[in-house]
């Protein structure tokens, strides 16, 4: 069964189509990604599957539960991670996540067991009675996802999960999540604009834009299906030598094509770099030309954006939301 | 049923440890009708000294007037602001996490309006000792029916906090409300003058105003002078009190299901 069935979900605001007919399913115990820039109705999404919204048009199930018709039994599967901060800073993590537990109606016994090991888990048990307003952002972050875990969901929300963390704690909440996966085997769907955090994290991806999935695969998959790898070289000069090299590098087997970028250097689109370089250097020695430079690099989910959509993937004009958020947050951190 | 209350208890202990927390907000809001009463109600009452502004004041100096309608704007204005915060706490807090929890909406939001009653209630109370240090003619047999209206009066406008919070889209209707609605329900609720000689168009806004009938109340409580019968002024409190309730739940519920 799937996690997560979605069937041209749809959500309107004043005309304004954010979610445009989405289509989609999620595996159980699978890593699955949106990733698009901001305004392209992730969070949307996220809302319409966590209950918070009602879909203009479309349905969804969650844990085999209708978003619309059972939102009860849908809150009871899943656990959330907000985009922004949604901790009580007054109170200590102990409480936050002794509070968190009580609503979900987690034994008392059980739950003191729980906080425990998941502030291990998080590594935060040295900061158990610490407010959490004295807490940096991503120890906030790590307490915000021990907390979406205490009742046990099977199905874990994670809305851009490392917005606004610097590098190290990026990494140690990435960690956490693979983790999740592999120890638990738990389902997670996640938002992000971060293309490196989509490659890391996700099984698969739906690259979203204008409410709009535009392409949805493994990383690998969408990768490929903009043309594979490229490879640039750089030979020393031999005219005539040259110009048979060239004839003939287009035969190889598994180069797409191949462009002269003038000054003796050449680009080639290839299905895989690891099994065209070998062939390319046999090629240069029976021609008798000698390569001096040889590179390739990997598309990445960026590339793939920019050939979908003709831009690249970046922060939109930040809304008065956004920039309420970063002045809480500056505030906090003080 | 378990789960409702489980879910109530949480918000009302969630809103309690908080007001311990937050020592400088609390100060803030006992420190506003602790002015009004020194400034403004030492300064009147060197005026009103004579036989004619004791009848007008129903035999009462006017510190006295003044004290049991400061103990009710202390009560008002911590209510008012701890619902309205509820806007915040939906858009960039706690609030939000509660809503996606399999928890009733009506066991939160009411868990949540009690548990800021009751702070606000405990302001209420700071105001209503300094009252006793200020005013000469207050009796202290009143103070326990004092605190029964000051927790209806704490419910009926934390939840009218929360239902225009929960109206309001934005944060700027936030600075509206303070000028149009909360400096005009307390110069109209009789907490400063006496409203027997107020012109009918006034009188009528006084009327519906539910914070007259608390403080009329508390003033009854406090001093036996009143404008209403004391079971009409409460009566009218508590019917006040389940309209707003209602109406909070309702904003509330319908506000975040969108």
């Amino acid at each position: 069964m799937a996690a997560i069935v979605a069937e041209k979900l749809t959500k309107v605001f004043n005309g304004f189509k954010a979610v445009n007919e989405v289509s989609f399913e999620v595996k159980e115990g699978e890593i699955f990604g949106f990733l698009g820039p901001n305004g392209a109705g992730k969070t949307t999404t996220i809302n319409m599957l966590i209950t918070l919204m009602k879909p203009t048009s479309g349905h969804a199930l969650v844990a085999g539960y209708d978003v619309v018709k059972e939102p009860e039994k849908v809150r009871g599967k899943i656990g959330v991670v907000f985009q922004d901060q949604s901790i009580d800073r007054e109170l200590t993590g102990w409480e936050n996540l002794w509070l968190h537990g009580l609503v979900y109606g987690v034994p008392r016994s059980t739950l003191r067991q729980r906080i425990r090991q998941l502030l291990k888990l998080v590594e935060l048990e040295g900061f158990a009675n610490t407010p959490v307003k004295k807490y940096s952002g991503g120890m906030i972050r790590r307490l915000e996802i021990a907390r979406a875990l205490i009742h046990r969901p099977e199905i874990l929300f994670l809305d851009e999960p490392t917005l606004g963390l610097d590098p190290q704690s990026r990494a140690k909440v990435w960690d956490y999540i693979l983790d999740l996966r592999k120890e638990h085997g738990m389902t997670i769907f996640l938002t992000t604009h971060y293309i490196e955090e989509a490659e890391r994290l996700c099984d698969r991806v739906a690259i979203i834009d204008h409410g709009k999935i535009i392409a949805l695969g493994s990383p690998e998959e969408l990768k490929q299906s903009i043309g594979g790898e490229l490879i640039y070289l750089k030979v020393s000069e031999n005219p005539s030598l040259y110009s048979a090299f060239l004839e003939k590098l287009s035969d190889i087997q598994g180069v797409l094509s191949v462009k002269t970028l003038g000054n003796r250097q050449l680009s080639l689109r290839v299905k895989s770099a690891s099994t065209t370089i070998p062939a390319i250097f046999d090629l240069a020695q029976a021609a008798g030309v000698k390569i001096s430079e040889i590179k390739y690099t990997k598309p990445s989910l960026n590339d793939v954006f920019l050939q979908l959509t003709g831009r690249a993937l970046r922060d939109e004009e930040a809304s008065w939301r956004d920039h309420a958020r970063l002045r809480t947050q500056a505030r906090w951190r003080r | 049923m378990n789960e409702f209350f489980n879910a109530m208890g949480v918000m009302v202990y969630r809103q309690l440890k908080r007001f311990t927390r937050a020592r400088s907000r609390v100060i803030g809001s006992i420190f506003n009708p602790l002015i009004w009463m020194v400034f403004f109600g030492l300064g009147w009452s060197g005026l009103f000294t004579s036989s004619m502004a004791k009848l007008l004041f129903r035999g009462l100096d006017y510190m006295s007037f003044l004290a049991p309608g400061m103990v009710m704007m202390a009560i008002f204005t911590a209510s008012l602001f701890s619902g309205m915060s509820v806007i915040w706490d939906r858009e960039f807090g706690f609030l939000k996490e509660l809503l996606v929890a399999p928890a009733s909406r009506t066991a939160i939001i009411l868990g949540r309006s009690i548990g800021d009653a009751l702070t606000a209630l405990a302001q209420g109370v700071v105001i209503l000792a300094a009252s006793f240090l200020l005013a000469k003619q207050l009796t202290p047999t009143g103070i326990p029916l004092a605190v029964a209206i000051g927790l209806l009066a704490a419910i009926a406008f934390t939840s009218m906090g929360i239902a225009l919070a929960s109206t309001m889209r934005s944060f700027e209707g936030f600075n509206l409300i303070t000028t149009f609605l909360m400096l005009p329900l307390l110069f109209l609720s009789g907490a400063f003058y006496p409203i027997d000689s107020l012109p009918l168009w006034l009188k009528a806004l006084v009327y519906l105003n539910p914070l007259t009938y608390a403080v009329d109340a508390t003033r009854y409580a406090l001093t036996g002078v009143s404008s209403f019968n004391i079971l009409h002024s409460t009566a009218a409190l508590a019917l006040s009190a389940v309209i707003l309730t209602l109406a909070a739940t309702y904003t509330f519920k319908k506000s975040t299901i969108e």
